[in-house]
């Protein structure tokens, strides 16, 4: 170790100590300091390490969460980041608070990194791996376009071009440009590839990247995601190491489903969290973990499903679920549409930072399904609650059933009147963190900021 | 009768990248109000497009590949568009949409791509630099403010015969620098707002809606009908 990444380290992990013991909790303040200090901190800190990258816009969390569970079956020491820590000080911090490795078997740090700290991360460690989910549309104030989105994943990639890159084969982008490295796709099998089709016209990524026509699909899973091939030069998906070969029973709180033909479940609904477990299932697969092992680790009674999980509030059973894009809002809508009691429904819109500062992207949810399900009360909030509000009054939603509430602090209040026993919430990722604190504060759930 | 829009949504799977379609669902919105259908059909590559057979033609914004496909095929479809626009009907055109109908734009590549000439504008490009967020400007014709959100790279200057939307009060606009935001030419209305304009500005998707309404059927009197649509402004 450097004395420079000496002091660094010293100086970080003081900061944590301090944070942890009297501010009752870290931060990614650790990580500001020692990269101040030493700008190749993780140089050092994370050598000792096999590192697993995962990025892509949607399902990075729950992906690196399962990845997590089903490397525990096998490994003792698996370092991984808090939700939210995925830019490079937040990624110091998290080795920073790391005990020391003992001797033996060397550690894994399994690490969500948001898609334009890949680069960064990967110029200090070089991974042994990296994991892609998908890349939609994702708050274009931010990240930009899908493509410019990739490409800045792919910067990172090529700077370790003996990492193995493991990604989602339904998702055409993945395929458009070729790696010196080791590749291994994943997607689903559980279709007869007879159709001929194009998505939905509200989709993007759905040129072919060699001859410019617009891809077909043989079978279509949401989004762009697909059996996807080309009708005019014959480009197509490439061939799946690991397959979903059937999905048996969706519901919002449980999915049943096939692997290579061994049956699994996970306790969270979503066409989305399928493709994270097998995500993680190809990693387990690849890594020596057996089919059994994972089958355990996805049974596992752990939240592990924080975006998601179940409140209670009186009588009511909530569920908060973050939006951010449409693909993701589609999905959430897709599993809406899995429950079978009435339901009311709650959107709750911010347009900071972090929600992503451009509302344009609520028009491209399909809101139009809303009006067709069991739903007994519609509600609006938020800052910005005046445009998800004429958003869902353009969707068919009748005024005598809608909501509309801008102050959190009485849309919680009106949780409790809403005339269903089951409340979804779907929010914007500040208006869910502000939703989460004001139930906190009211004792319904532990802590407030996570 | 029923009256009936038909609405074209060119490079509709295409150009779709900022919720631009949500121009569509709110004129289908405000048409209900007084009993109006509006139909719309996406027309998109190697697909004729026919200026008779629309009333409205919405043209949304993408992203630099999508574009660039698009720059490529819409010369095919040039004649008929022009054709659409020289007769009064109305034309939304968005960011991507809005520059193809000039003279030329130059891609973030910096390529030079033509346009359809249907407008006198062309667009430069920034140098790794974009215009993004909120945006006010004040139409000086009827004084109304119109609100929405810009993200683009690429700048326009207005030519000949073409004047603006509005006056920049928030936010860039066309450029950042003469203070002009979109273009207007005859009922076709090139613009950088997303958000998407008809849906944050009802007074401005009310004004088009009338404007096809009148054009399709110029007989009819639509005093009474203009006082039946309740617009949303935020």
């Amino acid at each position: 170790m450097t004395f420079k990444s000496d002091i660094a380290t010293l100086a970080g992990k003081s900061s944590y100590w301090f944070l942890h013991t009297f501010m009752g909790g870290g931060s990614s303040l650790p990580g500001k300091i020692t990269t101040k200090i030493d700008p190749n901190v993780l140089t050092e800190l994370g050598k000792n390490y096999d590192v697993i990258i995962v990025s892509g816009t949607n399902g990075k969390t729950l992906t690196t969460a399962l990845i997590v569970q089903v490397l525990k079956e096998k490994y003792n020491e698996i370092l991984t980041n808090k939700s939210g820590s995925n830019m490079i000080q937040g990624i110091v911090s998290t080795f920073l608070e790391a005990k020391k490795p003992r001797n033996g078997q060397k550690p894994i740090a399994v690490i969500e990194v948001d898609e334009a700290n890949v680069k960064l991360i990967v110029e200090q460690i070089k991974p042994k791996m990296f994991v892609l989910t998908n890349i939609f549309r994702d708050q274009l104030d931010r990240y930009g376009e899908i493509y410019t989105t990739y490409q800045k994943i792919l910067d990172g990639i090529e700077l370790d071009p003996s990492a193995t890159v493991i990604s989602n084969g339904d998702e055409p982008i993945f395929n458009s440009v070729e790696l010196p490295n080791p590749q291994i796709y994943y997607g689903f099998e559980n279709q007869l590839a007879s159709g001929n089709f194009k998505a939905h016209a509200n989709t993007d990524g759905i040129i072919c990247p060699i001859c410019h026509h617009i891809l077909h699909y043989h079978y279509l899973i949401y989004a762009n995601l697909g059996d996807y091939f080309c009708p005019n030069c014959g480009y197509h998906r490439p061939e799946l190491k690991y397959k979903v070969t059937s999905v048996e029973n969706q519901t919002p709180v449980e999915s049943k489903f096939d692997i290579d033909n061994h049956q699994y479940q996970i306790s969270v609904g979503g066409t989305y969290n399928i493709y994270n477990a097998l995500a993680a299932y190809a990693v387990g697969r690849e890594l020596g973990v057996t089919p059994e092992q994972i089958k355990h680790a996805f049974d596992a009674n752990e939240r592990i499903f924080g975006r998601q999980e179940e409140i209670h509030v009186g009588d009511k059973d909530v569920t908060i679920i973050l939006v951010k894009n449409p693909v993701g809002t589609n999905q959430v809508i897709d599993l809406l549409t899995t429950e079978n009691e009435p339901f009311s429904f709650m959107a709750l819109l911010n347009a900071n930072y972090a929600d992503g500062i451009d509302t344009s992207w609520i028009w491209d949810g399909e809101f139009e399904r809303l009006p067709k399900m069991n739903i007994q009360q519609f509600e609006t909030g938020g800052s910005r609650y005046k445009d998800i509000t004429f958003r869902l009054k353009v969707a068919g939603v009748p005024d005598d059933k809608h909501i509309v509430q801008p102050d959190l602090e009485k849309v919680v209040d009106d949780i409790k009147k809403m005339p269903t026993k089951k409340v979804y919430i779907l929010a914007t990722y500040t208006a869910m963190m502000q939703v989460r604190s004001i139930l906190a504060k009211r004792g319904y759930i532990k802590g407030g900021q996570n | 009768m029923t009256m009936s829009i038909r609405v074209a949504h060119l490079y509709g799977d295409l150009m779709n990248t900022y919720g631009d379609i949500g121009n569509i669902l709110t004129l289908q919105f405000y048409a209900k109000q007084i009993g109006v259908e509006v139909t719309s059909d996406i027309v998109s590559l190697e697909e004729d497009f026919k200026a008779d057979d629309y009333d409205f033609v919405v043209f949304g914004g993408g992203q630099d590949f999508e574009q660039t496909v698009v720059a490529d095929d819409i010369q095919s479809k040039k004649a008929e568009l022009i054709k659409f626009i020289e007769a009064n009907k109305p034309f939304v055109a968005v960011c991507g949409g809005y520059q193809m109908l000039g003279k030329y734009y130059v891609d973030a590549k910096g390529q030079k791509l033509p346009g359809i000439e249907a407008m006198n504008h062309y667009t430069e490009q920034q140098h790794d630099h974009r215009f993004i967020g909120d945006v006010v400007i004040e139409n000086e014709k009827n004084g109304n403010k119109y609100h929405g959100f810009e993200n683009h790279q690429g700048i326009t200057f207005l030519g000949e015969d073409e004047h603006p939307l509005g006056k920049v009060l928030q936010g860039y606009g066309n450029n950042g620098q003469d203070g002009t935001e979109g273009a207007v030419h005859k009922n076709t209305v090139g613009t950088y707002f997303h958000g998407p304009i008809m849906a944050r500005n009802g007074n401005f998707a009310k004004y088009m809606l009338f404007q096809a309404l009148q054009n399709k059927y110029p007989d009819t009197d639509f005093t009474e009908m203009k006082k039946q649509v309740k617009t949303y402004e935020y």
